[in-house]
């Protein structure tokens, strides 16, 4: 493996097996991809999923309106727990939303080139994630019509925000990550959206996609200005998808509230978002590659990588649950003691270890080969692992604030309807985005996956490929 | 500046085009709309014109204040030359409620009388006042109170006018005049009032055949037939707790339902300042846990039939070991039922301290107890020294129980022809074995004059809308006799007259207004002196009449009729019995339509909106039920069904069930809340149940508890036992006295740093003092602190959420065992942090620190993220989680301090010290170039505290009370390990317990945090 060129071939297996199977060629790949949104009428399953997602999107809306005219008393928020649902949905997407970023930019850093079967699709799911985000600190505010006060603007009052305040933090660190995320992905998308307008028959087609293909043709300047900026891009997003979990950690960690007063939040909110990140891109990838017969472009392989990433960053999960155990023991301070001891089996136990047996127990199936590899397994464990996720936030945010210094102030919460239509409604939202993204957007690179076949290099020849293994 | 004229060289401004043709029409309405001269300063007045103008003018402001320009209302100001537009005034008035009168002095603002403090004059509040004065105010602006007459016929009914009702009341007196008033009976509730009672003396001379009936659901009777049997005659008891060092109360809420519950929180609370003086002891028995056995150093839960026996045994033992000579004829009850140990510790305690101790017995109490108590006091020198009697004003009254029996009586008989109920809702509140309602259909002509259209309206003929007390005039008493005066601070809203005025109108009295009948009682019964109106203008300024009080008494006990009465009692008790008391909140039910009551969580279960059958802990066991769970108690062939609710220390084998509650007709607020224990009611008006049953039914019901409640899961109740300790510090008086500094543990933490700049103070730096020895749990500060910062009422469901906002919460600690426990009280509110933890994490800085020191919210700027609560370690912010003035009517808005401003939908409020009153404090010392005096600027609740266990001021003055109290030895910091500084200190308590009891009780509290 001395030579350039066998190096660049290694990178495109994964364990010898080639990332692009079923002898696809460029433009194998293309019909491939492009069929999909090029398919005059979709299919009948696009329109019933896209009927429940829509509906449930609505719902959303219709509560938002709700709540808006009522007021937050709506939801089951109370004193001593002023957060409720719409914080944990927040910090739940803001971590859905970490998968694209994490496969976008480091995994391309890395040269882990198996990430450009997967990208685009995680790269969507990042920007409906982060949007679906975005709605609940904006919704969740007593006043929602003074929420942009929160924004530094300079207007009569001559007031600022309090940059003290790591909501204010969060603000800044999710409007940037969406920022960037939603530009990475643009501009990942401009070779494929000009291949599309290429392959255009109707004018509106033409000139929609030619809007947005902003005038590529291919050229090699253009490829070299692109490549280029694809990599600034990717090292700018990159302290990103450490930073957003992080800062998002800090509203927690700032706080006295015991069990939120702790230093391992932010490493300990990343590692989250990434497992359930990864979990949320298998749940979504594997019915779309069986759906959409990209089970070439996404290949076993691809899965099996994921599994990995979710079993170890479950992992990871799992230390940082027993570390907080400990250090709760070890600081000595019986505020802490008691929240965790609280958590695990005070009111609140069942969404303790609903956590625990979502988030560290069911991904450990993923040490079996055969079980990284069977599609049940994974789509079942993906699941288990967003619940866990959910439910980990809804342990942080809720138990810690029900329990916490002055027994006589505890209290309990639980959810009204609106807050579990609330919840329904964002999954409403997400996925109607998505159907959306899979109906009219190139769900994979098509250019970046061509870079990644064989025909890309001059000089690949099958057979001599093998020999060098 | 004239709104047209141009001036040269500036630029033309036009409104309309005629003002730009300057059209002669438009110069006309010009001059109209714009006279001459009335927009232009006063530049060519002359000095003594302008003064005169301005003197007319705040004259005549001053006149629009007055509501009723040909009856003269002195106001007790600073000013009495006339009102500042805006500024606010005080008037001193009374509000009499049942057995007891507080003096008062409310606030008016504009012509609205918005909040209500004591009156300094007065003997039993001396500017204190209870929960009930506070609310009281809230009461003049129920939207729910009667309008105007109404005249019920058949099925229907129609508003009718006074006119209307004053043609009927002629019928009446001629009538009456012509029988001599036969037929015709009126039922009063018990007042003091000396008009009333000369009204009362009129009517009957008047009308010699007419039936004057008083009836009081809750009142002192017992204690009233208890003097009878001892002396003869009844008596009414004034100790004077000042002067004593050792105090039993027998089942009697010193502080609660005691009609001089103020003045008793003074004097006794006086006494238990550990830091100057020696401390009293105070013991308790009781069945129900009270606000008085909150504070105990001893209490001893017992059953409510068996304190008799206590009683006997404290007897029993004095004759024994102290020397005490027996009444004739006692015989002590058997052993075995009270702790003898526990007899024993009290009864030398009691007689190492002769003519230095009291006895008191409650209204729970039947008369034998009262009679052995003053039996007791006699033996024990007590009388003359610390326990007086007064005689009672009218020996002849017959008890209410008779006085409502016989009113029955006599209606189902047909001797009631015209039934007057002024200010009763008999309907509601007697016990349904008397069935009232029934015999109320054998009267021709019923007449119920009252604030709301209640029960008994419903069932009356004629009702006639009540003037509330704010709107009276007339007077009372206090506890010890001392005249009060009371007049209106507003005119009546809707109408109302007041009970006197009603006779006058039956009697077709020519002198028929409040105002002249006040004044004819008061010259009548009163050495005025030849200047009757100085002397009138005084006691109303004043609010009472000093030298008034009545003179004290000292009769004889009669030994034997003691001995013979207590001989008479049940020598055992039933197996279980109910007790009944008065709710601390909604009182008797009078108060069920007065939300901020209703909301008001009861001080020993939190329990707002609703009442429960208070069960001990081995009760609920032995049932099989746990709080909400649905129980059937019957007693006497009577049957209520409400939800169960397991209190600590509530005395085995009793239920306690609050009455008040069960209204059907009290209006939007209070009617369908709980249920009416009226009907288990004996008709003897007894309040001990003996031998009444209590079954679990299918079912429960969702309380709605401001704090979680006692039963709770193990790990919650583990972390709670081990911090309580630390929030809650406690200690004994004689280690104390040894040793101040090493008798209370401290927290134990790393050494505080301070990670930001000094804050510093210019000028003052506000902070507080509580006195936790000193809370009784009595919620007067709660009703303060809504009266005066607009604080919403949200409802039992909110409140079922977590969604309470009074300001202050009283924290309630048990410690020790669960059958009998001790129980320590904590007001807690914004704790004003130095490094505030809520400030920081907000992200548009809408809560700041001032320069004072005060954690001020900025309302305009909060948006509502709620972080600043959820990072206060103490929980006192509270969110406007809805609109919650939306529903408000224009008339219940009027109640509102014009000086804080209602908050929004979706706004963060909290305790601010009062800071509007810091703010007119610090103004008016400013107007006088002085300094601030210490003491002058009092917040709402610490104003109102009966006990004194609140302190405000400046700590940067280091000779300020509240500084002292800083520097105590038993100040500490809530939470202060987290280094958020606190403004509060709270003084620990220091019990003064009887070392011969300590021992058998465990020792709690080693652990904290």
């Amino acid at each position: 493996m001395g030579t350039p060129t066998a190096e660049k071939a290694a990178e495109e297996q994964i364990h010898g097996v080639p990332l692009v199977q079923g002898g696809l060629d460029f433009t194998g790949v293309t019909d491939t991809v492009c069929s999909v949104c090029e398919r005059p009428g979709a299919t009948k399953g696009w329109y019933i999923s896209f009927a429940i997602a829509s509906t449930g999107a609505l719902t959303l809306f219709a509560m938002i309106i709700y709540l808006f005219w009522t007021g937050v008393g709506v939801w089951g928020v109370n004193q001593p727990v002023g957060w409720g649902f719409a914080i944990v949905n927040f910090v739940f997407w803001v971590g859905i939303g970490h998968a694209g970023t994490l496969i976008s930019a480091i995994l391309f850093l890395f040269r882990q080139r198996w990430r450009t079967g997967i990208n685009r699709f995680a790269e969507a799911m990042t920007i409906f994630a982060v949007i679906c985000a975005g709605v609940f600190p904006g919704i969740h505010v007593g006043r929602v019509w003074f929420a942009w006060w929160m924004f530094p603007l300079p207007y009569q009052q001559l007031v600022w925000p309090q940059f003290r305040s790591p909501l204010l933090w969060d603000v800044f660190a999710v409007s940037t990550y969406f920022t960037v995320s939603l530009l990475f992905w643009y501009m990942g998308m401009i070779p494929d959206l000009a291949t599309i307008r290429d392959r255009a028959t109707s004018t509106i087609r033409r000139l929609l996609y030619g809007l947005f293909a902003l005038g590529w043709r291919g050229s090699n300047r253009q490829w070299h200005r692109y490549e280029r900026a694809y990599l600034l891009l990717a090292a700018l997003a990159t302290p990103l998808v450490l930073s957003v979990h992080s800062v998002v950690s800090f509203d927690f960690a700032v706080a006295q509230v015991p069990g939120w007063h702790t230093t391992i939040l932010p490493p300990y909110f990343v590692a989250g978002a990434i497992f359930s990140g990864f979990a949320m891109v298998l749940f979504l990838a594997v019915p779309a590659r069986q759906i959409y017969g990209l089970k070439n472009l996404i290949t076993l392989q691809h899965l099996e990588n994921m599994n990995k990433i979710i079993l170890a960053t479950g992992m990871m999960v799992g230390y940082a649950y027993s570390t907080e155990f400990f250090v709760a023991w070890y600081s000595g301070n019986p505020y802490e003691q008691f929240t965790f001891m609280n958590r695990a089996f005070g009111p609140y136990w069942w969404a303790y270890w609903t956590m625990a047996t979502c988030n560290v127990i069911i991904p450990q199936v993923f040490w079996i080969r055969a079980a990284r590899r069977s599609i049940p397994v994974m789509l079942t464990v993906a699941f288990f692992v967003n619940v866990g996720m959910w439910f980990e936030r809804f342990v942080i945010v809720v138990t810690s604030l029900s329990r916490d210094f002055i027994p006589s102030s505890w209290g309990f919460y639980w959810p009204t309807w609106v807050d579990i239509l609330t919840l329904l409604g964002s999954f409403g939202l997400f996925f109607t985005l998505f159907l959306l993204f899979l109906r009219f957007l190139p769900m994979i690179a098509m250019a970046e996956v061509k870079n990644v076949m064989p025909q890309a290099h001059a000089g690949h020849h099958g057979g001599h490929r093998k020999e060098q293994v | 500046m004239s709104p047209v004229s141009g001036r040269g060289g500036e630029k033309e401004y036009w409104r309309t085009l005629e003002e730009l043709a300057k059209s002669p029409e438009y110069e006309e309405l010009l001059r109209r709309e714009f006279p001459e001269g009335a927009d232009l300063p006063p530049q060519h007045f002359s000095r003594r014109r302008f003064l005169q103008l301005m003197g007319a003018s705040v004259a005549l402001a001053g006149f629009s204040g007055c509501r009723w320009p040909k009856e003269e209302i002195v106001p007790y100001a600073h000013r009495p030359e006339g009102a500042v537009p805006g500024a606010s005034r005080r008037f001193a008035t009374t509000f009499e409620m049942g057995h007891r009168s507080t003096g008062l002095l409310v606030t008016s603002y504009d012509g609205r009388p918005i909040k209500a403090e004591g009156n300094p004059a007065h003997p039993v509040s001396a500017g204190t006042t209870d929960l009930y004065a506070q609310a009281s105010v809230l009461g003049l602006y129920d939207p729910d109170r009667s309008r105007a007459p109404y005249r019920r016929e058949g099925n229907g009914g129609a508003i009718v006018t006074w006119e209307r009702f004053e043609e009927e009341a002629r019928h009446i007196v001629t009538e009456s005049a012509a029988n001599g008033g036969a037929g015709l009976a009126l039922l009063t509730g018990r007042s003091s009032s000396p008009s009333l009672g000369a009204m009362k003396a009129r009517l009957l001379r008047a009308f010699p055949q007419a039936r004057w009936y008083e009836y009081e659901p809750i009142s002192w009777d017992s204690r009233r037939e208890g003097t009878r049997i001892a002396f003869g005659a009844p008596y009414e008891v004034y100790a004077d707790y000042g002067d004593a060092r050792v105090i039993l109360s027998l089942d009697n809420d010193l502080f609660g339902d005691d009609p001089a519950a103020l003045r008793n929180a003074r004097e006794i609370m006086a006494r238990r300042d550990p830091d100057s003086r020696e401390m009293n002891r105070l013991y308790v028995v009781e069945s129900v846990f009270t606000t008085t056995g909150t504070v105990a150093d001893h209490r001893l839960a017992l059953k409510g039939s068996d304190i008799a026996l206590f009683a006997g045994a404290l007897m029993a033992r004095l004759v024994a070991h102290h020397g005490v000579r027996p009444p004739d004829g006692f015989r002590s009850p058997e052993e075995g039922v009270v702790p003898e140990r526990f007899v024993a510790a009290v009864a030398s305690d009691l007689a190492q301290n002769r003519g230095r101790s009291v006895i008191t017995a409650g209204a729970n109490q039947g008369a034998a107890v009262h009679a052995l108590v003053c039996d007791l006091n006699e033996a024990l020198g007590n009388v003359g020294q610390t326990v007086r009697y007064i005689a009672d004003d009218d020996p002849d009254r017959p008890s209410h129980a008779e006085a409502i029996g016989k009113l029955a009586v006599d209606m189902r008989a047909g001797k009631v022809d015209t039934l007057v109920l002024l200010g009763t809702n008999p309907v509601y509140d007697a016990p349904a074995r008397i069935d009232f309602v029934s015999a109320m259909k054998k009267v021709r002509r019923a007449i119920h004059l009252g604030v709301y259209r209640d029960e008994t309206a419903h069932r009356s003929n004629w009702h006639l809308p009540c003037a509330h007390y704010l709107e009276s005039w007339g007077d009372a008493r206090a506890a010890d006799g001392t005249y009060c005066t009371v007049q209106p601070l507003i005119e009546p809203l809707y109408g109302g007259r007041t009970p006197a005025e009603l006779i006058a109108l039956l009697l077709g009295d020519e002198t028929r207004t409040g105002y002249e009948i006040a004044r004819r009682t008061m010259r009548e019964s009163l050495d005025t002196g030849i200047d009757f109106e100085k002397f009138w203008r005084r006691a109303l300024h004043e609010g009472i009449v000093p030298g008034t009080a009545r003179p004290f008494a000292e009769p004889a006990v009669k030994r034997s009729a003691v001995a013979e009465a207590f001989g008479r009692l049940p020598k055992a008790s039933a197996p279980f019995e109910v007790i009944l008391h008065a709710d601390q909140t909604v009182y008797d039910g009078r108060f069920a339509n007065n939300s901020w009551l209703q909301e008001i969580p009861s001080h020993m279960t939190k329990l707002t909106w609703d009442n429960a059958a208070n069960i001990g802990v081995a009760t609920a066991k032995k049932l099989g039920v746990a709080t909400g769970d649905l129980v059937r108690v019957t007693h006497g062939g009577g049957e209520i069904t409400l939800p169960v609710f397991v209190t600590p220390g509530q005395a085995a084998g009793t239920a306690a069930i609050p009455l008040g509650y069960g209204r059907t007709a009290a209006g939007h607020v209070g009617s369908g809340v709980g249920v009416n224990a009226a009907a288990i009611r004996p008709a003897d008006l007894s309040l001990i149940l003996a031998g009444a049953k209590m079954e679990k039914v299918r079912g429960r019901k969702k309380l709605a508890t401001t704090q979680a409640q006692y039963l709770i899961d193990n790990i919650g109740m583990q972390g709670r036992a081990r911090r309580t300790a630390a929030l809650v510090r406690e200690g004994e008086f004689e280690a104390y006295r040894r040793d101040p500094a090493g008798a209370l543990h401290g927290s134990h933490h790393p050494p505080l740093v301070n990670l930001w700049k000094e804050l510093s103070t210019s000028g003052h730096a506000w902070g507080m003092a509580t006195d936790l020895g000193k809370c009784t749990g009595c919620n007067a500060c709660l009703a303060a602190c809504q009266a005066e910062n607009n604080i919403p009422v949200v409802g039992p469901d909110e409140v079922a959420r977590g969604r309470g906002m009074h300001w202050i919460r009283i924290d309630r600690y048990f410690s020790g065992d669960v059958e009998d426990p001790d129980v320590t009280n904590q007001p807690l509110t914004c704790q004003q942090c130095e490094n505030a933890p809520c400030e920081g994490v907000c992200p548009v800085g809408a809560t700041q620190h001032s320069e004072e020191g005060l954690n001020d919210m900025v309302y305009n700027r909060c948006i509502g993220t709620r972080y600043c609560s959820n990072n206060c370690p103490y929980k006192v912010r509270r969110f406007n989680f809805f609109n919650n003035q939306k529903d408000l009517k224009e008339i219940e808005k009027m109640v509102y301090n014009p000086e804080v401003s209602p908050r929004p939908r979706g706004v963060m409020e909290k305790c601010s010290y009062c800071v509007q009153r810091i703010q007119n404090g610090k103004i008016a010392a400013r107007n006088e170039g002085r300094p601030l005096a210490d003491g002058e600027i009092t917040p709402a609740c610490a104003q109102v505290c009966p006990t004194g266990a609140i302190t405000f001021g400046d700590l940067t003055d280091k000779a300020s009370r509240v500084s002292k109290k800083h520097a105590l030895h038993r100040a500490y910091y809530l939470l202060e390990e987290l280094n958020i500084r606190p403004r509060n200190a709270f003084l620990a308590r220091i019990r003064n317990t009887n070392p011969a009891l300590t021992k058998e009780k465990e020792s709690h509290g080693d652990t904290h945090g």
